[in-house]
């Protein structure tokens, strides 16, 4: 197979994503009371209407429609006043009265879009014909449109017993557990304008931002409350028409997405360069082999027999509805990023970092509560570095650690005014993390306080000078870059506590 | 001692048990013993329930012994057809498929009778999962017509009708999709009433057509059928179909239709397939009426005849994915030998299912499928768009209209062997449904040819079911009071 | 246009009712001559223009309930009491593509 690079002089890739989201945080059911808590014990959550009994009708969960309001308002969505479920009927038993209960044409939302800034190495995937919108820091900008988020409930897992890997292919029978099965589902369908797997990686993520924002979902791609289904099809480079698309699943990471469309990218200009036929067909991403192989083959399209649902009223939302779900709309990441950007004077990468987490951006705010602003990138610098590290090291989270903004806002008040070298700010770092104690404490217990008295510092200079001869002839011959050595030596001589900045002036003044 | 409670209606068991004059245990007991007797020629029930019946009896007893206020149908045996769900129970919607299915929840109109006192002594037969006009389709066999045990009750609600007919209960509920409630009610000479949709709550019956479907009740007078109103009416927040409803269905009962205007519909009361003898009845009732001071009025429903094809599409389209459930999975049916899922599933439905069942399936299975939905499902949408705007546009002119319940009185078994044949014959009722309006079948003496029970409908619009059974009550004051069936009835009762 | 005893044996798959060769045949003129006698009036009328009615229930919409527990979920023998195979809490249903050893 060719390199991507190679594939996209003559292919433009065509992508769209059907992106599916539960909603984790309400406390019940989409159409019923039943707790939501996917890791109890098997059908511990179940009641006459998630387990489909004889009888049982739906009873829409308000806070529900909300969050896929919410969704809609943060995804520049028009938010359709009238809509009604509909039922998608198939036989399969996680859907426990074998038809889903979904949304017909008119869903929620509908027509929306989000702008996505591409930089660096993820804008060399876009071919670029010269038409692209430049973005603000290099790169260019993306338009992804949004076609609908609809309202729908998950399904049931199943296990497969006796086969290899739990697959179902070779099975001997399968269990079925209906915890899950009921859990609101939002469903957001893009327009197919994505371009590259990076987009594709970036449009999800910005999701995934947004809804963590928006606090309805924990978005997680591991445990599955965040799934994503990608569309891809390859045309010729300047033709308009759209080639024939592959579904990709089992898509559980961003890099698995990525990985999985750039491989299905260059498969397919394989196969149409060879003269052959991409097949519509549904193909599943291998991480262990870094393939994508055939699930199962489209012959036709599945005929799902959608009608409306006589047992739910119809929705007629009303301008207050909407309304009161706006007041709720948080801060999204792109106005907090801009806003931290501006009013904190953070790098603009640095700034979106940080809002693009709702729980890094609350602990930011809190850590510059009743700070100067000029302590803003320092916090900003040990949130991206040392603690972005320490979290990704210990496998921990912001919501799950015990190190507190104030631990921060002091450590970064330290190296702001080099009261500690950034080396120690590492240590520093470290033992408060380990010890809980506040890094003040630390630095004192450590005697490590930053020598910035010229008085103390003149003496060690001296005496370096004195002990290096040759590299003081080194340097008055011309090679000043020996003065790093030296200033090492004086950080050595003063057991790390002089101010490396002094060390370096008070040198150049003497050599000089 | 033995009571009889054959002469009794719902009214008086009420009366008899709050007076103290008779006990609730004697009234369950006369009841069940009645079953004994009766229900080996009548075959009105699926199951009886005689624990639950004897407790509950005996919780009403415990309850007056000890001074407290009984609910207004303290004591009234009641059955319900077995689509409904009563935790004790089997709920077997008369489907081999469901035959061992026990209730894991009570339908909230079998609570709502239970907390108004009603005491439960079974489950009632019925076409198997309601879809037939005959009670023939029963897994468990056909129910017999208490007029003539050679014909079928009506149906679906057979058992329902039969077992008020025959004296073994005084209420009982069933529930109408197509005219189930009203053909049976018509055909067993007992009053059987099809609330406005979304009256009373549908959770807990065993789905069928789910925005066609309604329960109802039959009793030997309108009065009763009120009483039982005021127990069912109003929201459940479990059906988000049901709408809120507080009246006293009594309250205006007896107060007569002077200076109301009733509705006669002549091309329909006339039309191809009438008998002589249910136009002369109707005409009879429509005379009735008019000397209790009301004015005829005749009206116009000119898409009537649209609403036997846009039932036929809109029913066995929503049957065909209500009961796509039934897989044999989490209940029912299975075949215990299956190579795969698809096997399991595509044999437990054709073991557990019968023929009829199986042909509404495949029908609403086929006008579902994409090209085919906007032939025929959307059409019949806007068909019932058009039926309830000829609806109203009838009821600016008048109260309520008279038309027969069924264009014949009950047939014999096996007669209208034609499935086809079978669904014209529900004409008179199953605009009512699409449009959600009440209707209620009231008895109007018997035929002169075939001495058979013969029913009037009197329909009327949306929510204004207090006053639909006002006039019902009207009609039925100008005949002698229901009896059961000949040969069901015992004089000189319990009271006497 | 009739249905073919093709037409009637996929749409049985798809709602899944095993049907042998007389089922079939009796089904496809059952169904032919219901679509025939019974449903063939609903094409001829004139309906331009005229908004369906899905729901018989006036003017009612947005029926919702709040999120709050029911407290209702089934007893696990109870959840599991109708059904003819379970395994420890699960259902079990037989292999799903038929291939693995259980008949």
């Amino acid at each position: 197979m060719k390199e991507l690079e190679e594939v996209l002089k003559d292919w433009e890739p065509v992508i769209g994503l059907e992106c599916h989201t539960e909603l984790t945080t309400l406390q019940t059911k989409m159409f019923c009371g039943c707790r939501l808590s996917h890791d109890d014990e098997p059908n511990t959550n179940v009641c006459p209407v998630c387990l489909g009994m004889p009888g049982a009708l739906p009873a829409p969960n308000k806070a529900a429609i909300q969050s896929i309001v919410l969704a809609g308002l943060a995804t520049n969505c028009e938010i359709m006043k009238r809509s009604m479920f509909y039922r998608k009927n198939y036989f399969y038993p996680d859907m426990a009265k074998n038809f889903q209960t979904t949304q017909g044409p008119i869903a929620f939302c509908m027509g929306g879009w989000l702008d996505l800034e591409v930089t660096g190495a993820a804008a060399r995937e876009r071919y670029d014909d010269g038409t692209l919108t430049p973005g603000p820091e290099g790169g260019y900008i993306a338009h992804v449109g949004i076609t609908r988020i609809h309202m729908e409930e998950d399904a049931a897992k199943m296990i497969h017993v006796g086969g290899i890997d739990g697959r179902i292919d070779g099975a001997d029978h399968s269990l079925i557990d209906y915890n899950r099965c009921g859990t609101p589902l939002i469903e957001l369908v893009t327009e197919p304008d994505l371009r590259s797997p990076e987009e594709a990686r970036l449009f999800m993520e910005k999701l995934r931002q947004i809804f963590l924002t928006l606090g309805i979902s924990d978005c997680s791609l591991e445990s599955g409350s965040m799934r994503c289904d990608g569309n891809i099809s390859l045309r010729r480079r300047g033709t308009k028409k759209f080639g024939t698309k592959t579904e990709l699943k089992n898509i559980n990471s961003f890099k698995s997405l990525h990985d999985g469309l750039e491989y299905e990218i260059r498969r397919q200009a394989e196969v149409l360069e060879e003269g052959g036929i991409v097949y519509q067909e549904t193909r599943h991403w291998e991480t262990s082999t870094k393939r994508t192989l055939v699930m199962r083959t489209k012959e036709t399209a599945d005929d799902y027999r959608f009608f409306p649902e006589p047992d739910l009223a119809p929705y007629d939302l009303s301008e207050e509805f909407i309304e009161d779900v706006r007041s709720r709309l948080p801060e999204l990441p792109d106005a907090r990023r801009d806003r931290y950007a501006q009013s904190f004077g953070i790098k603009r990468s640095d700034a979106a970092q940080i809002a693009g987490d709702p729980d890094v951006a609350k602990f930011f705010e809190a850590a510059m509560e009743g700070k100067d602003i000029k302590l803003a990138r320092s916090v900003a610098n040990v949130i991206l570095n040392d603690l972005a590290g320490y979290l990704n090291a210990e496998g921990k989270t912001v919501a799950t650690m015990s190190i507190t903004p104030a631990q921060v806002a002091s450590l970064a008040d330290l190296l702001a005014t080099d009261a500690i070298t950034s080396s120690q700010g590492r240590e520093v770092f470290q033992a408060m993390a380990e010890t809980g104690k506040d890094p003040a404490a630390i630095v004192d217990e450590r005697g490590m306080r930053q020598v910035s008295d010229l008085s103390a510092l003149e003496p060690v200079v001296e005496s370096v000078l004195e002990a290096c001869p040759d590299q003081v002839a080194q340097y008055k011959g011309g090679n000043t870059k020996v003065i790093g050595y030296l200033v090492g030596q004086c950080m050595k001589a003063s057991k790390g506590n002089g101010n490396p900045k002094l060390f370096n002036q008070l040198l150049s003044q003497k050599l000089g | 001692m033995s009571a009889y409670i054959e002469d009794l209606d719902a009214a008086l068991i009420a009366k008899a048990v709050k007076e103290g004059s008779i006990s609730a245990l004697e009234v369950a007991q006369a009841s069940l013993d009645a079953i004994d007797k009766r229900d080996p020629q009548i075959h009105a029930f699926i199951q009886v329930t005689p624990e639950l019946a004897l407790k509950a009896a005996q919780d009403i007893d415990n309850a007056r012994a000890q001074g407290k206020e009984l609910p207004p149908l303290a004591g009234v045996p009641i059955a319900f057809k077995d689509n409904m769900h009563l935790i004790g129970s089997r709920t077997t919607c008369a489907s081999h498929m469901l035959e061992n299915y026990e209730s894991v929840f009570t339908a909230t109109a079998v609570q709502r009778m239970l907390d108004a006192g009603c005491v439960p002594v079974g489950k009632l037969n019925m076409d198997e999962f309601a879809f037939g006009s005959s009670t023939e389709s029963s897994y468990f066999g056909h129910t017999c017509n208490p007029y003539d045990i050679e014909r079928v009750p009506g149906g679906s609600s057979g058992g329902s009708a039969a077992a008020v007919a025959s004296g073994m209960v005084p209420l009982t509920l069933g529930s109408d999709t197509g005219g189930s409630i009203r053909q049976p009610a018509s055909f067993c000479g007992v009053v059987g009433f099809k609330p406005t949709y979304g009256m009373v709550s549908r959770y807990g019956i065993v789905a069928f057509g789910s925005s066609l479907d309604q329960v109802g009740p039959f009793g030997r007078s309108v009065h009763d059928v009120a009483l039982a109103m005021n127990a069912l009416a109003g929201r459940d927040e479990r059906d988000c179909t049901s709408q809120p409803w507080n009246i006293d269905f009594t309250a205006d009962l007896n107060s007569g239709v002077e200076g109301m205007k009733i509705g006669i519909v002549s091309s329909l009361n006339n039309a191809e397939g009438v008998e002589a003898e249910v136009v002369d009845a109707i005409n009879k009732a429509a005379q009735n009426l008019t000397a209790a001071g009301a004015e005829l009025v005749e009206v116009e429903l000119p898409h009537a005849a649209a609403a036997i094809a846009a039932y036929y599409v809109l029913a066995p389209c929503e049957a065909f994915s209500n009961l796509a459930r039934f897989d044999g999975v989490r209940y029912g049916h299975r075949p215990n030998d299956a190579r795969d899922l698809a096997d399991m599933t595509s044999r437990a439905r054709a073991e557990g299912f019968g023929p009829e069942v199986k042909r509404r399936i495949m029908l609403g299975a086929h006008l579902l499928a994409s090209g085919v939905y906007d032939k025929y499902y959307y059409p019949a949408q806007q068909v019932r768009a058009l039926i309830t705007e000829d609806y109203k546009k009838a009821y600016e002119q008048v109260d309520a209209i008279l038309m027969p319940t069924s264009p014949h009185t009950a047939f014999k078994f096996g007669e209208l062997s034609n499935p086809t044949q079978m669904y014209l014959s529900d004409m008179f009722t199953i605009s009512l449904n699409i449009a959600g309006n009440a209707g209620i079948s009231v008895p109007v003496g018997f035929g002169s040819a075939s001495g058979l029970p013969i029913g009037a409908q009197l329909i009327g619009p949306a929510f204004q079911d207090h006053k639909l059974l006002r006039i019902a009550a009207s009609l039925e004051a100008s005949y002698e009071a229901t009896q059961c069936a000949p040969g069901f009835t015992k004089k000189g009762g319990l009271l006497s | 246009m009739s249905l073919s005893l093709d037409d009637v044996r996929g749409i049985a798959e798809y709602a899944r009712i095993a049907l042998n060769a007389d089922e079939l045949t009796e089904m496809t003129s059952y169904l032919n001559d219901a679509l025939e006698r019974v449903l063939e009036p609903i094409t001829h009328f004139e309906l331009d223009g005229v908004v369906p009615v899905f729901h018989p229930i006036g003017d009612l919409s947005n029926v919702m309930r709040d999120d709050v527990p029911s407290n209702e979920s089934l007893p696990i023998d109870v959840a599991l009491q109708n059904t003819a195979s379970q395994e420890d809490r699960f259902f079990r249903i037989p292999s799903i593509l038929g291939n693995g050893g259980e008949r």
